[in-house]
């Protein structure tokens, strides 16, 4: 019987994931379009989670509505992905450098957005705000509206970038991901095209940290740190187990965009699980880091060690 | 491969499942031996810290000495992250645990978010108003928090300053800018030694690698230096210590770890009796029906004034008699 009752504290405890996964997805979404689209290690996604949960906190607390707050949340991403854009691109920093540059220096930038602290309280006592724990746990109908909204609102993100990277311009972004050399031979403007994806990657990122804020009621100085594992963790763990589920459909795209955010789900479930086996939290950190090498490391070692199976893959896609 | 992958995986998460579910059964079967009803506690802390450490260990054992074996706690650790602690207090919701303990200012309003059903207990926390986005404090928080503070009386910590370093022209007060609580501390402490006509600057480093080049600036034009209850610092002290005393500058600090460090004086709180203070009123809530909505925050039941005898001696400050000396490990 008790073990009943601790499965259902389990299965309790997983709205609470599947709501957070949702949307660390739309910050995982930022990760991917950088990370896999552009082949770019953007580690700006520390500062600028941090940024958006900034401005919308502060946005709130001065009175505007907590919806129109994500707008500005969006916005302040785009420009922190403008800074690490023009500073790899107009004053040729090495990527990783130039993101880590401006990560850096978010710091002190969202210290000043939140009025010279380090955490700013948004109470949703106070504010109906778009998202928080507490819809979570609610009972009857505000916890369906609650995720059947944050439901559609990722769909509605990933149908926008799927329509988006199917335009000239998100073409541009892939192609320039893929060969920068033949996309520039093409005509294609390489330096905007990196500023832009990696502005569009940022926005969704802030919009992350305005949404997240107000989820867990603050926003705080360091509530991006480490946020850069968790995406690529999502983007990943997405990738490697609906990869192939994913390649073979129509849509196929909006279908690994989708996985990406499952991955994200996934990623705060298996943290859901770890808490709810008492394992120590304090190791959580080394856990996700391997969980995110073993996940990088099987399509290297798949392509080293197991070429028959891919060829007979091949074969079967042809 | 995949599927092979995600079946492994599968079985692994099973097996950690049962194993999981296994052990749990046997602890509580045993306990389902009394009658009493057993009260489940949620205690989620910030990070590994040795005051935060006191504080959850004397709830703890006030709970378990009033309570016996009819209390079980679950405790977890946020390693700093907000976003861990909200995952945290989301699972304890989840558990229907009968309390949260929310130790340090994020956990307390992740668990605010979480639930506004489930009684929460803070501790450790400097300023519950700012913490809870409340603009009219009155002392109690009206919904379902209560709990102590760790905010040390300031007025009597300024009032030591003068008494230790009469001949004080300018303070120095030092924390991290990460830290809401040492801003606010800073911040009240500031107004104390302007009423007394005493001048202050304030210096923040950002992380731990920035305090000995902030330290050393301040130590140009201060000659005391104030650290309040910041986390930072008190994991620092000897970065500090081996820029203030060679330099002949006396530190006073916000609490006992850090004058230990690299201080002369405090007046000392102690984060066991905090939280044991916390672990009474959880009692109180769990057991006697209290209503957590009307209980006042609490502060420190005693406060002690402590001084560090090799700085004092190093920099030949003559200590009264009511200060006790700190122990030192050998």
């Amino acid at each position: 019987m008790l073990l009943a009752i601790r499965i259902e504290a389990l299965i309790n405890a997983l709205p609470g994931s599947v709501a957070q996964g949702l949307i660390w997805g739309i910050m995982a979404l930022g990760v991917y379009i950088t990370f896999r689209l552009l082949d770019f290690a953007d580690l700006t996604v520390d500062g600028s989670i941090a940024t958006g949960g900034a401005v919308a906190v502060m946005l709130i607390k001065n009175g505007m509505s907590p919806w129109l707050a994500l707008v500005f949340a969006f916005c302040a991403g785009m420009l922190a992905g403008l800074v690490t854009g023009l500073l790899h691109t107009l004053l040729g920093i090495p990527g990783i450098l130039a993101s880590i540059l401006t990560q850096i220096s978010l710091y002190s930038i969202n210290y000043n957005i939140m009025d010279k602290a380090s955490n700013q309280a948004v109470s949703v006592d106070k504010y109906s705000l778009v998202a928080s724990l507490r819809y979570v746990n609610a009972q009857g109908s505000s916890r369906a509206i609650f995720f059947a909204g944050l439901f559609a609102g990722v769909i509605v993100i990933i149908a926008a970038t799927y329509w988006f990277f199917g335009t000239e311009i998100g073409q541009s972004i892939r192609a320039t991901g893929c060969n920068e050399a033949m996309a520039r031979a093409q005509g294609i403007n390489t330096s905007f095209i990196k500023v832009l994806a990696l502005m569009i990657s940022n926005g969704f990122v802030g919009l992350c940290g305005g949404i997240y804020a107000q989820y867990q009621g603050a926003s705080d100085i360091n509530m991006g740190r480490g946020a850069i594992v968790v995406g690529l963790a999502a983007v990943i763990i997405g990738e490697v187990l609906f990869g192939k589920f994913c390649a073979k459909r129509k849509l196929a795209f909006g279908f690994t965009l989708f996985s990406v955010v499952i991955g994200a789900i996934l990623y705060w479930a298996v943290y859901a699980i770890v808490i709810w086996l008492k394992m120590p939290s304090e190791d959580m950190k080394l856990f996700s880091a391997i969980i995110v090498a073993i996940f990088l490391s099987i399509p290297y070692l798949k392509g080293k060690y197991g070429r028959k199976g891919v060829k007979k893959n091949d074969k079967a896609v042809q | 491969m995949k599927k092979i992958l995600a079946m492994a995986l599968s079985v692994v998460l099973c097996i950690g499942m049962m194993t999981g579910c296994g052990s749990k059964d046997g602890n509580s079967s045993s306990d389902n031996g009394d009658a009493a009803k057993v009260y489940n506690i949620g205690i989620c802390q910030l990070v590994e810290h040795p005051a935060l450490d006191a504080a959850t260990q004397g709830f703890q054992d006030a709970l378990k000495e009033l309570l016996g074996d009819n209390v079980k706690f679950d405790v977890q650790n946020a390693q700093g992250e907000q976003t861990n602690a909200t995952t945290i207090c989301n699972a304890f919701v989840a558990d229907k645990v009968d309390l949260i303990l929310a130790n340090a200012t994020s956990p307390l309003q992740a668990a605010a978010s979480a639930t506004a059903d489930i009684p929460i207990l803070g501790t450790s926390i400097t300023d519950y108003a700012t913490a809870l986005d409340m603009s009219d404090w009155s002392g109690v928080t009206g919904r379902n928090i209560s709990g102590t503070s760790d905010l040390a009386p300031l007025d009597q910590q300024e009032k030591m300053l003068l008494e230790l370093c009469p001949n004080v022209t300018k303070v120095g007060i030092i924390y991290c800018s990460a830290e809401a609580n040492s801003a606010y501390q800073a911040r009240v402490f500031g107004g104390y030694l302007e009423e007394d006509g005493i001048a202050y600057q304030e210096y923040t480093a950002a992380d731990s690698n920035e305090i000995q080049t902030v330290v050393t600036n301040a130590i140009q034009d201060c000659d005391v230096i104030y650290i309040p209850t910041d986390n930072t610092m008190a994991s620092n002290t000897e970065i500090i210590n081996n820029v203030c005393l060679p330099a002949g500058i006396p530190v006073i600090a916000g609490e006992e770890g850090i004058c230990k460090g690299c201080g002369i004086a405090t007046l000392s709180i102690s984060y066991y009796d905090l939280g044991y203070a916390t672990g009474k009123m959880a009692y109180e809530i769990l057991v006697n029906g209290a209503d957590v909505s009307s209980m006042e925050v609490q502060y420190a039941p005693n406060v002690t004034k402590e001084y560090n005898a090799a700085n004092c001696e190093a920099l030949q400050i003559a200590v009264p008699e009511d200060y006790v000396a700190i122990e030192v490990e050998e």
